[in-house]
């Protein structure tokens, strides 16, 4: 024994250097309450400078519809973000599902009416594209972000095809092009759409196998292997998953407009992926959650109707939503920055 | 374990030992791995497994949880002849391991992160793929009992001090084992080097105590903790396993012998021509950093080699990177020639002569992509450079002048640094430095891993001549030997704190005395 040896270490030294009662788990992921503050700070501030147009009945539906697509699609994007993954395809997802939904249905153009039918297609070629980006991601270990960036642009490419030479296609079915409108206690059948949705997205992270192992596979993959969570498997999942919620996504806004151009969802794809980030999802995966999502989507749709109902040009709103999401990034990473030694 | 559950296998014997080995042998071409092992492992017994590093310890643990294949050699298991080809074979005989590497999911809780590794969808908690999260925490909460843990099964696990996440990841090893009808083998590799003192206090009782479940192989470096915590101690060297000893029969010195050998000689006295009196060119007063090293304090002078020996977990690595400037230290001061360089960056460390070849050769020391000249003029491009621009003449004749220095074969520069040996990407990675004149001080983490000895004795030579150019040289030897071998000044670090230092052309000291401060 040498005289650094304490042989005989003092037992009563009981109080060991626990960190004050470990958190549980916060049931849904919904931990910090900054994003709740700004939402509400955002309406406030806009209710102020619009007293007459901003907190209305009617404005509330607006933008409780026009949130419903980036809820939708924030679903799917933010599981593939908890994977540690990124799915860029979705704007071409919603062109090429869109067009197949209206192509399929009572149109102007065709004879082709499958009825319900063409609903659930355009749902599985999105579904479809999203098995493939999972299948080139994992099987031929490309990264997520080429993938579907190259997905997305062969979907709209698929969608110009389909597009044609043609006149625009328009729904014919009254049913289909009023359905997003109808209301349900007052709002809009789009929002409900969206909401059930992210319930049922936030139900399936929090209680299910696949839920629980994208957030294993997003915080240490190899780890979560070593663990016995098939890995790929599960990825390719998100990745459907995520295919189909872009699908449907393009299906609704077609019935929203009552016709399918191929530029249906461009902007869609930077404003969820801003909502995930702003809702505090990290980009690194493992951390975040559905709710988040819906916050963060949420209080982008509150800004821009904002900003557009203050009379601010649209070309100054993106450069607003863009500043805020650099923001929001610098401020969620701002504790670890010195723990941060590579940035790609 | 659980009584209730039915016994699967009547035909293993009680009496039968845990694990037995004989003859067990793995090579890995050059690199060494285990020779000709037997050993046997009785239930409701803890072995301690020590030995210094390289002895094989890890090869061995690896044979005995699947990673590798021995190439001759049987394992019985409970009396019965089991072939490990993959984890999953290990854990179906009862094996469980704890790595010494985390493996938990920190984002998750701890009753998931027990749940997840089950082997059917019963024992993962789940049902057609839905969490059923009372059933989950309450599963967790009685492994946990088992163990004599309190932890929360709802706690996360990156809020958990070290010692509860290692008390959960051996009650999640020892539930491998639960639907077996045999006492578990617990594997703990190194299992209290990331522990604070008073932390393995608490999981040396929880190991005694995992006796009365079933029997466990202890690795550590710690000799004081394997006398206290072990019924039966084996002793590996060179891939061999030289001792297998009663905990009540043997004194802490027998094992450091054991752990050495015989053979350990004199060290030969470094030359110590080129040592200049006077202004230290490192000087390190104090420094602390938590959860690393506590008030450190040495001094490295001109021409000088000190190294620093210690086990894993002693601080000396993360001590290394504060002088280079790769991590900060929380209070103390670092001063180089002179300079405080508290908010150095590494650039500035580099400006200023301090020098750094990590122990991550391929990840930290070199560009494996660029060609052997590209990575040796990186550091200091300004010897090859006209104004702003790389001078093609002046580069090449410099490369080549040091690829005769270095020894670096092939002798082509211009070939992709990744396509070279380990010895030779070691030469280029520390030529990168020594062909600045500026270099005022050398950091070496672990300079020869991995190399064969022609390539160990060049870079030990390049290193001799730049301590008589009087380049302070500050060294992380591989073995106790090495750093006899090289250095003037050894200091021993151990917990973060230095416990002895010695004067090489003064003091005699031996690879005993040494490895005795060390553990």
């Amino acid at each position: 024994m040498t005289g650094t040896d304490t042989l005989a270490p003092a037992r009563s030294t009981g109080d060991q250097s626990t960190p004050a009662a470990p958190r549980t788990r916060r049931r849904f992921e919904v931990r910090r309450g900054a994003e709740i503050g700004a939402l509400l700070l955002l309406v406030v501030i806009f209710s102020v400078l619009n007293p007459d147009s901003f907190p209305t009945v009617v404005n509330l539906r607006t933008i409780l519809d026009q949130a419903a697509t980036p809820l939708i699609i924030g679903v799917g994007a933010t599981l593939v973000i908890l994977l540690g993954c990124i799915d860029l395809s979705v704007e071409g997802l919603m062109s090429v599902c869109g067009l197949a939904f209206v192509l399929l249905s009572a149109n102007s153009r065709g004879p082709g009416d499958l009825g319900m039918w063409a609903i659930v297609i355009g749902l599985g070629v999105g579904a479809l594209l999203g098995l493939a980006n999972g299948l080139v991601h994992t099987q031929l270990k490309v990264p997520s972000f080429i993938v579907t960036l190259g997905m997305g642009f062969v979907a709209f490419g698929l969608a110009t095809i389909l597009f044609g030479e043609d006149q625009l296609p328009f729904l014919r079915n009254a049913t289909l092009t009023s359905w997003p409108v109808q209301r349900l206690l007052g709002l809009p059948y789009s929002f409900w759409l969206a909401f059930v949705l992210v319930a049922l997205g936030a139900l399936v992270s929090r209680y299910t196998r696949i839920g629980r192992y994208t957030y294993a596979i997003g915080d240490n993959e190899l780890i979560a292997r070593d663990n016995g969570v098939p890995v790929n498997r599960y990825k390719v999942a998100v990745f459907t998953i995520a295919g189909a919620c872009s699908g449907m996504a393009g299906i609704l806004g077609t019935m929203e407009l009552g016709s399918a151009p191929a530029r249906i969802g461009i902007g869609t794809l930077f404003l969820t992926l801003a909502a995930v980030v702003i809702g505090g999802t990290s980009l690194g995966g493992g951390k975040g959650g559905i709710l988040r999502t819906a916050v963060g989507v949420l209080l982008l749709t509150v800004l821009n109707n904002g900003l557009i109902l203050s009379g601010v040009s649209p070309n100054v709103q993106s450069g607003v939503s863009g500043g805020i999401l650099i923001i929001a990034i610098v401020g969620a990473a701002w504790p670890f920055r010195s723990r941060l030694r590579i940035v790609k | 374990m659980t009584s209730n559950v039915p016994s699967r296998d009547h035909s293993v014997s009680v009496d039968a030992p845990a694990l037995r080995l004989t003859g067990i042998t793995k090579g890995f071409g050059k690199v060494r791995g285990v020779e000709d092992i037997s050993l046997e492992i009785r239930n409701n017994e803890v072995v301690g497994l020590i030995g210094e590093n390289g002895a094989g310890k890890s090869s061995l643990l690896k044979i005995l949880t699947g990673i590798y294949q021995p190439d001759s050699g049987t394992i019985e298991a409970h009396g019965k002849v089991v072939r490990f080809r993959r984890p999953q074979d290990s854990a179906a005989v009862g094996i469980g391991v704890v790595h010494q590497e985390q493996s938990l999911l920190t984002n998750l809780s701890v009753a998931e992160n027990i749940a997840m590794t089950g082997a059917s969808a019963k024992e993962k908690g789940t049902k057609f793929g839905i969490y059923r999260w009372k059933k989950i925490n309450k599963e967790a909460e009685s492994v946990l009992a088992q163990v004599g843990s309190t932890v929360d099964p709802r706690a996360i696990v990156g809020d958990l001090p070290f010692a509860d996440r290692q008390m959960v990841e051996i009650a999640r090893a020892l539930r491998v084992d639960e639907a077996l009808d045999v006492p578990p083998l617990l594997i703990l590799d190194e299992p209290t080097s990331i522990l604070e003192r008073n932390e393995t206090e608490t999981l040396e009782r929880e190991i005694r105590a995992l006796k009365d479940v079933g029997s466990v192989i202890f690795v550590s470096h710690r000799l004081d903790e394997v006398m206290r915590i072990c019924d039966r101690i084996l002793v590996m060297r060179h891939g061999r396993l030289v001792a297998d000893r009663v905990t009540a029969d043997v004194t802490q010195d027998d094992l450091f012998r054991l752990m050495i050998g015989h053979e350990s000689r004199a060290p030969k006295r470094p030359s110590a021509d080129g040592l200049g009196a006077g202004q230290p060119v490192l000087e390190i007063k104090g420094v602390s950093r938590k959860g690393a090293y506590r008030d450190v304090s040495l001094n490295v002078l001109p021409g000088q080699c000190v190294a620093i020996v210690g086990t894993i977990g002693s601080g000396r690595e993360e001590l290394c990177r504060a002088v280079f400037g790769a991590d900060t230290c929380d209070s103390g001061q670092i001063v180089v020639d002179g300079k405080e360089t508290r908010n150095w960056s590494m650039r500035t460390a580099v400006r200023n002569g301090v020098a750094y070849v990590p122990a991550e050769r391929k990840v930290e020391g070199m560009v494996g992509g660029l060609t052997a000249a590209d990575n040796l003029t990186l550091a200091y491009p300004g010897t090859a450079t006209v104004g702003p621009f790389l001078s093609p003449g002046a580069r090449r004749k410099l490369v080549a002048d040091w690829f005769e220095t270095l020894d670096v074969r092939p002798r082509d520069p211009k070939l992709r640094l990744e396509r070279f040996s380990g010895g030779n990407q070691q030469k280029v990675v520390l030529g990168k430095w020594l062909l600045a004149e500026q270099l005022k001080l050398l950091v070496l983490d672990h300079p020869l891993r991995g190399l064969d000895a022609g390539a160990a004795e060049t870079v030990n030579a390049q290193v001799q001549a730049a301590c008589s150019r009087g380049v302070a040289v500050l060294l992380i030897a591989d073995t106790i030997e090495e750093a006899l071998d090289t250095a003037h000044v050894i200091v021993v670090m151990r917990d973060g704190e230095v416990t002895a230092s010695y004067d090489l052309s003064v003091d005699s000291t031996t690879a005993v005395d040494l490895l005795e401060r060390m553990v």
